[in-house]
C-alpha cells in the first residue's frame, strides 16, 4: 500500500517534469534584463524557462545534494570562478558546445562544460581632485598594497565573489606567498572596514571617504544611467575609471557564465537557450541594460560605458578565467589571514 | 500497556519528526571536518562566538529598555497618545530585522535618503561626511532591537496590567518615589514575564540570518551557513550548530526556570484590585509621549517610510513584481503550514488531556524544541537527513530516490516549517486547553458524549480564539521567514521575503524596497486585525 503511494507520488512528479518542453535554470543572476530575455526565448521557441533564484553558493549546494535527481539543466552565475569550482566538483558535464557557441565565444572564456555569456572588468575608480595622474601612472592590482594608498582605499568584503576571483588571479600570477603579503598591504591601506556593495565603494570615493575604490565596470554606468536616482548619478560624475595593469598582463576580466549541469534532463533545450543568449540581439540587450561588455564581437557596449569608462584598454587574456575557480580557496585563505573582513 | 494508543503513537510521530534535526546535528558533531579548515577554524570559532555574544548582549539591553520602558508608560500612565501607542507599538512586528537593516543602509549611506533630505533643505553640500553610518555590529544591534522589542513589550505589559494596586499602594505608603516603586516593586514582580520576553528575543537574535548577513557580521548562525556554503565544510557547519544548540539550550533552561517562578510571583485573583492609570501632565506627560513616539517612529514609521519612498522613486521595480503570485505563494505556505500545525497540535494536546500519560508529556516537551533552532540549521539538517535516508534505506529497499519529493517541494518546506513552528502552535493551544476545566469533559461524558463528540462540540468552540491567535502568529512568522524558504523552495516560487533578500544580496537594494514594503503591509494588516488578541493578557 505504501509502496503504491510512493510510486504514485513519484510518477505524478516525473510526468509533470517531462511533459512540457522546458529548461530548468538555477539562477544566481537577478537582472531584470535576464528575465526579459528568457521570456523572449519562450516566445520564440515555445520552451518554458523555469527559474530557481538564489545566492550562488546555496544553489550549488542544493544541486550537489540533489545529485543525479536534480532537475537542474543550467547553472547561471556572475562569476567564472564559481563555474570553474562547480566543474571541479564534478557537477557539470561536457557538451555545452556547438558551432554557434564556438564561433561566438573566445576560447579563453569557455570550456565545453560552461561558457561566458557577458563580460566585465574589475577596475579602479578614483577621485580626480585628490589623486594625481602621476600617482596613478602605471597602477597595477599589485601596487594597491603600496603604502602611499594608506587610509585611501575602499574595497568590499573578502566573502564577495568578485574579490575572490580577483585575488585568485593574483595567486595564479604571483603565487600564494606574494599574494598573502599583498593582502596584508591592502588591508593596511583600507580607509574603512569593508562594507556595502560595489556601488557603495564608488560612492565612498565620491563622498570623500576614500580616494580610490575597486569595483566592476558596469556599476559606474548603472549609476550614470540615472536608473539609481539623481544622487547616484551626480556622485558617479565625481569619479573616474582607471584600468590597472596596462603595462603588463592587462586588466582583470570576469564573466557571467552558464554551466551545463550533470544529468541535465533537458540538455538540448539548455544548449538552445545558451545559443540564444549569445545572439547579437540578446547581447545587445545585455549591454544596454546591465552595462556589461558583450561576450561576442560585433556588438558595442552601451554608450555610457564607451564614453565614461572606455574600451581602449588591454584585457588580461593570458590568465585563464578557469583558474579563478582553481585558486578560489587560496584566495579566501590569504584574505582571511590578512584580516580582510 | 494500555497507554500505547493512537494518541501516544501520533505524539511519538510528531516528536520523532521534530527531533530529526537535533539528532542529525548532534551525530554529525563527531564527523571529521576538512583538513584545510582545521588550521583556520579556531580563529573563526572564537570570532563567531564573540560576535554572537556581543550581538546578544546589545540586543537584550536595548530590547529591555525599549520594551519595558514603553510597557511601563502605557500601562501605568495616562498621557496624550497613550492609547494610540498601546497598540501601534506592536506594529514593529511587521518589520523583520533584515528589512530594518536595508532601511538603515538606504537612509544613512553615502548619497542615501539622509543626504537627499539635507540637500533639499540646505542646498548642495558635503553632507556625506557628517551623516553617521550605522553599519556593522551597531547597525545589526539596532535592526534586531527595533524589530524584536515588541516581544518584551507585550509580555511586560500583560504582567504590569495584572499587578495589583495593593502592591503599589503599599510602596506609596512606604514613601517610595515613582522611580523607586518602579525599580523595587513593579519591575521585580514583572521579572518572569520580562525574562520570558527577553528569552524569545535571545532565541530570535541567535537564529537571525538576514540582517547579520547584510552587515557582514560573522555570528554562529551566519558562520554555519558560510562554512557550509563558502568553505564547503558541512561537518564544521554541524559542529557550529551544536555549539549554538548548547547556547540555546542554556537559555531554554533559564527561561523555564523563570517561568516556574512566575507561578510563585503571580498574585491571587481574589484580592485583585483594579488599578487606575495615573494621569501625567506638563513636562512629564510630554516626556512619556516623546519616549513612546520615538520608539514607535524608529521601529515602524522609519523603515516603512524608507521602503515606501524607494518604492515610489524606483517605481519600475514595483511593476516588475508579480504581486498576486507572491501573495498567493505566501498565503499558500501559511495556509498549508497552519493547517498541518493546528491539526497535529490538536491531536497531541487532546491526547495529553485524555491519556494523562507522563511519557507523552515528556515527548511533547521535547517536540517543542524546534523553535529554538535557527531555520538555517533546520534546513541543512533536513537535507542531510533526507540524503542519508535516501542513500541508505530507500536505495537499499530498491525504491526510486525520494529526494525530489522533499527538496524543492512545497511538502519539504511545510515539513521544515512544521518543525520550526510546532512549539508556537502546540503551546498556543495548550494555554487555551488549560482554561477548560477537566470537569467540563467529565460532564460531557456523563451526558453520554463520546470523546470525539466532546472534542467537536465542546473543545473546538472553546478554543476558537486560541486557534485564531496561533494562525496569526504562524502566518506572521511564515510571511517573514527567510532561510528555510530560500534553501528549500521549488522552481519559479518566490515569496516577498525571498524576493527582497535576493535583490538585496545582489547589489539591487533599491529593487528590494517594493517586496519589503508589501511584506510590511501584509504583516501590518494581520497584526492590526488581531491586535485585540495579541494585546489580551
Amino acid at each position: 500500500m505504501r509502496k503504491i503511494s510512493i510510486y504514485t507520488i513519484l510518477l505524478t512528479f516525473i510526468s509533470s517534469l517531462t511533459i512540457a518542453a522546458e529548461v530548468n535554470i538555477f539562477n544566481a543572476r537577478h537582472y531584470k534584463a535576464d528575465a526579459e530575455l528568457y521570456s523572449k526565448f519562450t516566445n520564440k521557441t515555445g520552451i518554458k524557462v523555469n527559474l530557481i533564484n538564489g545566492k550562488a553558493g546555496a544553489l550549488e549546494k542544493r544541486m550537489i545534494k540533489e545529485g543525479a535527481d536534480s532537475s537542474a539543466d543550467l547553472y547561471i552565475t556572475a562569476d567564472a570562478g564559481r563555474c570553474g569550482a562547480f566543474k571541479a566538483k564534478g557537477m557539470t558535464q561536457g557538451g555545452l558546445i556547438s558551432p554557434a557557441i564556438k564561433a561566438a565565444v573566445p576560447s579563453n572564456f569557455r570550456t565545453n562544460h560552461w561558457t561566458g555569456i557577458a563580460k566585465r572588468a574589475r577596475i579602479v575608480y578614483y577621485a580626480p581632485d585628490r589623486v594625481s595622474g602621476a600617482e596613478l601612472s602605471g597602477l597595477t592590482y599589485e601596487s594597491l598594497a603600496d603604502p602611499k594608498w594608506k587610509g585611501r582605499l575602499v574595497i568590499r568584503a573578502s566573502g564577495n565573489i568578485y574579490n575572490k576571483s580577483l585575488v585568485a588571479s593574483l595567486v595564479k600570477n604571483n603565487g600564494k606567498k606574494a599574494t598573502a603579503d599583498w593582502a596584508k598591504g591592502v588591508v593596511a591601506n583600507m580607509a574603512r572596514t569593508p562594507t556595502g556593495n560595489d556601488r557603495a565603494q564608488i560612492m565612498a570615493v565620491a563622498a570623500g571617504e576614500a580616494d580610490i575604490a575597486v569595483a566592476n565596470t558596469y556599476y559606474l554606468a548603472l549609476m550614470l544611467s540615472g536608473n539609481k536616482g539623481a544622487e547616484q548619478q551626480a556622485a558617479a560624475k565625481k569619479v573616474k575609471a582607471f584600468f590597472p595593469n596596462q603595462n603588463d598582463r592587462g586588466t582583470h576580466m570576469n564573466i557571467s557564465c552558464a554551466a551545463l549541469v550533470k544529468g541535465a534532463p533537458n540538455k538540448a533545450n539548455a544548449i538552445k537557450l545558451v545559443e540564444f543568449l549569445l545572439t547579437p540581439e540578446s547581447q545587445e540587450h545585455f549591454t544596454n541594460n546591465t552595462f556589461e561588455f558583450p561576450m561576442i564581437d560585433g556588438v558595442s557596449p552601451s554608450p555610457l560605458v564607451v564614453n565614461n569608462i572606455g574600451l581602449d584598454f588591454k584585457q588580461d587574456l593570458k590568465t585563464k578565467v578557469s583558474s579563478y575557480g582553481a585558486k578560489q580557496a587560496d584566495a579566501l585563505e590569504v584574505m582571511t589571514a590578512a584580516g580582510w573582513k | 500497556m494500555k497507554k500505547i494508543n493512537i494518541w501516544y503513537l501520533s505524539s511519538f510521530l510528531i516528536s520523532f519528526v521534530v527531533l530529526i534535526p537535533i539528532a542529525t546535528v548532534s551525530l554529525s558533531f563527531f564527523e571529521e571536518t576538512t583538513e584545510y579548515y582545521k588550521i583556520l577554524k579556531e580563529t573563526f570559532l572564537l570570532e563567531y562566538i564573540y560576535n554572537s555574544a556581543i550581538l546578544l548582549f546589545g540586543v537584550l539591553i536595548l530590547t529591555f529598555i525599549f520594551g519595558t520602558g514603553t510597557a511601563y508608560l502605557v500601562s501605568f500612565y495616562d498621557f496624550p497618545g497613550s492609547n494610540f501607542f498601546k497598540w501601534t507599538l506592536i506594529l514593529s512586528f511587521a518589520v523583520p530585522p533584515y528589512i530594518y537593516a536595508y532601511s538603515i543602509f538606504a537612509f544613512f549611506d553615502n548619497y542615501g535618503t539622509a543626504f537627499t533630505i539635507l540637500k533639499n533643505l540646505f542646498g548642495e553640500g558635503e553632507y556625506n561626511k557628517h551623516i553617521p553610518k550605522f553599519s556593522g555590529m551597531f547597525g545589526a544591534i539596532l535592526s534586531l532591537s527595533f524589530s524584536l522589542f515588541a516581544y518584551v513589550y507585550i509580555l511586560a505589559r500583560a504582567s504590569f496590567l495584572y499587578q495589583s494596586q495593593n502592591l503599589i499602594d503599599l510602596s506609596k505608603n512606604l514613601g517610595f518615589s515613582k522611580i523607586r516603586t518602579f525599580l523595587q516593586v513593579i519591575l521585580p514582580s514583572a521579572r518572569p514575564a520580562i525574562v520570558a520576553g527577553l528569552s524569545l528575543v535571545a532565541m530570535e537574535t541567535l537564529a537571525e540570518f538576514g540582517a547579520v548577513d547584510f552587515f557582514s557580521i560573522n555570528t554562529l548562525t551566519t558562520g554555519i551557513y558560510n562554512s557550509w556554503i563558502a568553505f564547503d565544510d558541512f561537518a564544521f557547519a554541524n559542529r557550529l550548530s551544536f555549539f549554538l544548540l548548547l547556547f540555546i539550550f542554556a537559555l531554554f533552561v533559564l527561561e523555564n526556570l523563570s517561568r516556574k517562578q512566575a507561578k510563585f510571583h503571580s498574585n491571587s485573583s481574589s484580592r485583585f484590585k483594579q488599578r487606575e492609570k495615573y494621569k501625567l501632565s506638563g513636562g512629564l506627560s510630554f516626556l512619556a509621549f516623546l519616549f513612546c513616539f520615538i520608539i514607535f517612529f524608529l521601529s515602524f514609521v522609519f523603515p516603512f517610510s524608507q521602503m515606501l519612498y524607494w518604492t515610489i522613486i524606483y517605481s519600475d521595480n514595483l511593476f516588475d513584481l508579480k504581486i498576486l503570485s507572491l501573495i498567493y505563494n505566501t498565503m499558500k505556505l501559511a495556509f498549508l503550514s497552519c493547517s498541518a500545525l493546528i491539526i497535529f497540535s490538536f491531536i497531541s494536546n487532546y491526547g495529553m488531556r485524555v491519556s494523562k500519560s507522563k511519557p507523552l508529556n515528556i515527548l511533547n516537551t521535547l517536540s517543542i524544541s524546534g523553535y529554538a533552532i535557527p531555520g538555517v540549521i533546520l534546513a541543512i539538517a533536513f537535507i542531510t537527513f533526507i540524503s542519508w535516508f535516501d542513500n541508505s534505506i530507500v536505495k537499499l529497499l530498491g525504491f526510486n530516490s525520494i529526494k525530489t519529493v522533499f527538496f524543492g517541494s512545497i511538502l519539504g518546506l511545510v515539513i521544515v516549517y512544521f518543525i520550526r513552528f510546532y512549539s508556537l502552535a502546540c503551546n498556543g493551544l495548550k494555554s487555551g486547553y488549560e482554561k477548560i476545566n477537566i470537569s467540563v469533559d467529565e460532564s460531557a461524558y456523563l451526558l453520554g458524549y463520546s470523546k470525539l463528540k466532546t472534542f467537536i462540540n465542546v473543545h473546538i468552540p472553546y478554543l476558537r480564539n486560541s486557534v485564531l491567535f496561533v494562525v496569526i502568529l504562524i502566518s506572521l512568522e511564515i510571511i517573514r521567514e527567510l532561510p528555510i524558504t530560500l534553501i528549500l523552495r521549488p522552481f519559479n516560487f518566490e515569496t516577498f521575503a525571498t524576493t527582497a533578500f535576493i535583490y538585496a544580496s545582489e547589489d539591487l537594494l533599491e529593487a528590494a524596497a517594493a517586496p519589503s514594503l508589501f511584506l510590511i503591509l501584509i504583516a501590518s494588516i494581520f497584526i492590526l486585525s488581531t491586535s485585540k488578541f495579541i494585546l489580551r493578557d
